[in-house]
């Protein structure tokens, strides 16, 4: 073991059975839910703007868009984790990318969330 | 444990030789840092689209930006790829086609099946 890898390596969260399920569960639906969306684009596309609006904003298919975006967000975060726990053996070039690929991920997760919430007001 | 200190050493991609397993394993995690790489740029497409016409039109517009449609094109790869080898990494979570024989043979409908449905909806979509 790298000097000072139990630090990263010992959190919680960070390795363990429960990161491992998440990453096949939010697989399962990402899975799923990208099938549904084929399907739907395949048989009526919603490719105007009226059309593509109405499909997010109808109830079902902005809930499941919600949770396919927090799916997306903690598999990639579990992914990209991974990734980097391979191949940067600093701690401090770990924690500093860590921190921006977190960041990125919340940040964009918020972006999402008002994008799927504006199609209500406006 | 004692080791020669003449052993090979390679760090060269070029020469490292991998099995067609291991390629569906790096090209699982090559596409998924695509795949989360493009994950701010498919939230702005998205929140600009669900703004009226204007809005629509001016996703529909960057989308059509040739680098972006390549971008796009690999980013279509890249979901085909993490998708189907990713079913074929659950299947060996149920210890499904673990022997080396079966193992090649899964490995190889994973590309084959990805090759199709690229070819079939990189047509559909982008030409």
């Amino acid at each position: 073991m790298a000097n000072g890898e139990g630090v990263l390596m010992s959190s919680p969260g960070l390795q363990g059975l429960r990161p491992w399920i998440i990453q096949r569960v939010s697989a399962v639906f990402i899975g799923v839910f990208i099938l549904y969306v084929f399907i739907v684009f395949l048989i009526d596309n919603p490719l105007n703007a009226s059309d593509w609006r109405e499909w997010v904003s109808t109830p079902y298919n902005n809930i499941l868009l919600g949770l396919f975006l927090i799916g997306v967000l903690w598999h990639a975060w579990i992914g990209v984790r991974d990734i980097i726990l391979d191949y940067i053996p600093n701690v401090v070039g770990r924690l500093l990318v860590l921190t921006l690929v977190g960041c990125t991920l919340i940040g964009s997760g918020l972006w999402g969330f008002k994008a799927l919430f504006m199609v209500f007001i406006k | 444990m004692a080791v020669s200190d003449n052993r090979p050493f390679f760090l060269n991609l070029v020469k490292i030789r991998l099995p067609v397993t291991g390629f569906v394993s790096i090209f699982h995690r090559i596409s998924g840092l695509l795949l989360f790489l493009a994950i701010p740029f498919s939230v702005y497409l998205l929140d600009i689209s669900l703004q009226g016409e204007a809005g629509f039109n001016e996703a529909a517009e960057t989308l059509n930006i040739p680098i972006i449609k390549l971008a796009c094109v690999i980013l279509l790869w890249s979901i085909l790829h993490h998708l189907i080898a990713g079913i074929r990494f659950l299947l060996t979570d149920f210890d499904i086609g673990l022997e080396k024989q079966q193992a090649t043979l899964y490995a190889w409908i994973v590309f084959i099946l990805e090759a199709i449905l690229f070819i079939w909806l990189t047509v559909k979509v982008f030409l």
